[in-house]
């Protein structure tokens, strides 16, 4: 079922894709946005690559990323650069597609020789520039692309030049499972999950993990098969343990369904999962089984650490930020800074070690240290969000130990 | 433990019978499977959603709306898919193509028209639970359940006491006799639709007050298509045990056994009954079945 959802879409893509270039048929080269800085004849900016999808499915995100990096650059620029030296951004569209992706990494790196590289966003595009960025010695900094090998290759090796500020996926499953240890005091947790999903999988794996760590016991843990849509027997099962919590690492469909199902039998423990239940429909199709449930999240507009970039961002555009790209974006953007500072030079290779070293960084969402073994962060602070009257609301920021 | 599995399965079973009601009717005159009966329970499903969330008629409404709206698309269906092949006495191999193909294009066409979105019928019940002997069933899988027995007895009191049921049973038993014997056939074929389209929509509005609406939503009737199987095609009382064993047996497998096998032992238990006992365990045709 799955698979034909994909095809249809992969089909749906590729006539749409066609109808664009028919479209823009004078267009020979793809659309580029170059925001400059002020102007500093003096000395020569320092040129920084930005891998974004300003249309396509992903442009609400990516948009509001460009915006966020224009704003902040500007900011940096207005008070005197980095080492004296302007900084440039040089933003162009991938359309969130890979193979557009690896055209844009050429051509930033080889036309524009950019220093390095902002974005992408999504883990296979992420994945697919890594190989340009390896061969040319260039490092990038995804913003939100989660997938435990953007940044390491399957036989585990790190990759040189792949850096991302935001957390991996497994590691929601870690934070969930410390957080309900202890904020909400659980003892005994239950798990359900996607068995034909690797993100859901991951998690569970995870937050079992995590949680047998610090003391807790894992009462049951159950498995569906994707796109299975009643859990009844699994969940029954589970209610026999009576357990105080019920991790459910799945999207925000399945999520509903299970929280529904589980309120039917008579399940009372609460409900946590991770930032895929972050969409609106987790609340149009779970309704009111839902309310209460707890989530891990990348950011959240009431994070108290980012209020001033979300007023400065409002009053600038006139339009709240679309989290969680915005953020990611800018922290990368203070990561790379501070290695150039360190490094001293923007050549290629010392300019990956700086950022592998990257060591209690105070940037917008937090400290930031990198992982050199993965080139993750580590211990990233991340979001806990809580449904609340059909809202979701912030419950506070997490940090792991 | 036993009891609280033994009532889910039961509740599983009796969205499995009502949905196998509708291929057996089919199967039960044309011989052969109605693969589009899926599609009609998915846009009896659109229906009833978009009558209770955008007109806001209420739940009756939105029933009765789903009922009539797939029984029509059923008769639509029939009349403009099936009738030219039944016409030119095409075997019932060409018939469960064209169900196929039907039931890609519907499903395609509300992709296009209405698009893959996840819709959610507004709570109807609440989100609580009856206590039943120390088990836990939802009010609607209760009412869901008696529901489904009240039509299936209305349906076999149609079918056993008036006219036009034992019009239909005896075209059942064979169509070209029953022709002779002054039965109208096509008026009939379009009886047969009317009431599986109608199961249909009690199928939809079930399976999206129980789940949610999407285009896709109409391949849970492979279970009911099994269902169907181990019942006996073409068996009305087959379709019925069939359902609630298969809903039972899978329960009682992801309890006991292991939840991500539960497929597994559904899908085997069809060819074993196709192979060991073809007729199902009511069915009473032996022929040729497509």
């Amino acid at each position: 079922m799955k698979k034909r959802i994909v095809g249809l879409l992969l089909i749906t893509a590729m006539v749409l894709s066609v109808f664009l270039s028919a479209c823009g048929g004078q267009q020979s080269s793809p659309p580029a946005t170059e925001s400059e800085g002020q102007e500093q004849e003096a000395a020569e900016p320092i040129k920084i690559g930005h891998e974004v999808a300003l249309t396509g499915d992903a442009s609400m995100w990516g948009q509001s990323e460009k915006n966020a990096l224009d704003m902040e650059i500007e900011k940096i620029n207005a008070a005197g650069g980095v080492d004296g030296r302007p900084l440039k951004l040089i933003s162009y569209d991938n359309r969130a597609d890979a193979v557009e992706a690896v055209n844009v990494a050429k051509r930033l790196i080889e036309q524009d020789k950019v220093v390095a590289i902002i974005g992408p966003a999504q883990s296979g595009v992420a994945n697919a520039i890594s190989s340009v960025t390896e061969e040319k010695q260039v490092p990038f900094i995804g913003t939100t692309p989660t997938n435990p090998l953007v940044t390491v290759t399957e036989d585990g090796t790190v990759k040189k030049y792949a850096f991302r500020t935001c957390f991996i996926d497994p590691f929601q499953g870690t934070v969930a499972a410390q957080f309900a240890y202890d904020k909400l005091e659980a003892r005994n947790a239950a798990i359900l999950y996607d068995v034909g999903s690797d993100y859901s999988s991951w998690l569970a794996k995870y937050f079992e993990e995590a949680f047998t760590e610090m003391g807790g016991k894992i009462v049951g843990k159950e498995a569906f098969r994707s796109g299975e849509l009643d859990y009844r027997a699994m969940l029954g099962k589970i209610k026999q343990q009576n357990p105080d919590i019920l991790f459910i690492p799945t999207a925000q469909k399945e999520a509903a369904l299970a929280a529904k199902q589980a309120r039917d039998l008579g399940i009372t423990a609460s409900l946590m999962g991770g930032d895929n239940w972050g969409s609106p429909d987790l609340i149009t199709l779970g309704g009111s089984a839902i309310e209460g449930g707890y989530f891990v999240n990348l950011a959240s507009l009431e994070d108290p650490d980012i209020q001033d970039f979300v007023k400065e961002y409002r009053e600038k555009y006139g339009a709240d930020p679309v989290l969680p790209n915005p953020v990611m974006a800018i922290d990368a953007l203070y990561m790379l800074i501070d290695a150039i500072k360190r490094a001293g030079t923007t050549d290629g290779p010392a300019l990956a070690e700086a950022l592998e070293n990257t060591k209690d960084l105070k940037v917008l969402t937090g400290i930031l240290t990198i992982d050199p073994e993965t080139h993750n962060p580590l211990n990233k602070p991340a979001v806990i969000q809580q449904v609340k009257d059909g809202e979701f609301i912030f419950v506070e920021k997490y940090v792991t130990k | 433990m036993f009891l609280q599995t033994l009532v889910t399965g039961l509740s599983i079973g009796g969205v499995y019978a009502l949905m196998a009601v509708g291929y057996s009717l089919v199967f039960s005159i044309l011989n052969f499977s109605n693969f589009a009966h899926g599609t009609i329970i998915m846009l009896g499903a659109y229906v009833g959603y978009f009558i209770i969330s955008n007109l806001k008629l209420g739940f009756t409404f939105s029933l009765v709306g789903a009922i009539i709206g797939a029984a029509i698309l059923a008769v639509l269906n029939v009349k403009l898919a099936y009738t030219p092949l039944i016409n030119r006495r095409a075997s019932s191999l060409y018939l469960m193509i064209t169900a196929m193909g039907v039931s890609i294009f519907l499903e395609n066409m509300v992709y296009v028209t209405v698009g893959s979105h996840f819709y959610s019928f507004p709570e109807i019940f609440k989100q609580t639970s009856i206590k039943f002997f120390n088990s836990d069933i939802s009010p609607l899988d209760l009412w869901a359940l008696v529901f489904s027995f009240i039509s299936i007895y209305g349906l076999h009191l149609f079918l056993t006491k008036t006219k036009l049921g034992t019009a239909i049973r005896a075209a059942s038993y064979d169509m070209t006799i029953a022709s002779l014997n002054g039965v109208n056939m096509s008026r009939l074929i379009s009886v047969v639709f009317i009431l599986a389209g109608s199961f249909a929509g009690l199928a939809g509005i079930f399976l999206g007050i129980k789940y949610m609406v999407y285009p896709t939503m109409g391949w849970i009737t492979n279970k009911a298509y099994i269902a169907a199987v181990i019942g006996g095609l073409g068996s009305l009382p087959g379709a019925v045990i069939g359902g609630i064993l298969l809903g039972v047996i899978e329960t009682f497998v992801s309890v006991y056994i292991s939840s991500t096998i539960r497929d597994v032992f559904s899908f085997s238990m069809v060819i074993i009954f196709l192979v060991f006992l073809p007729a199902g365990l009511m069915g009473r045709h032996l022929e040729e079945k497509v």
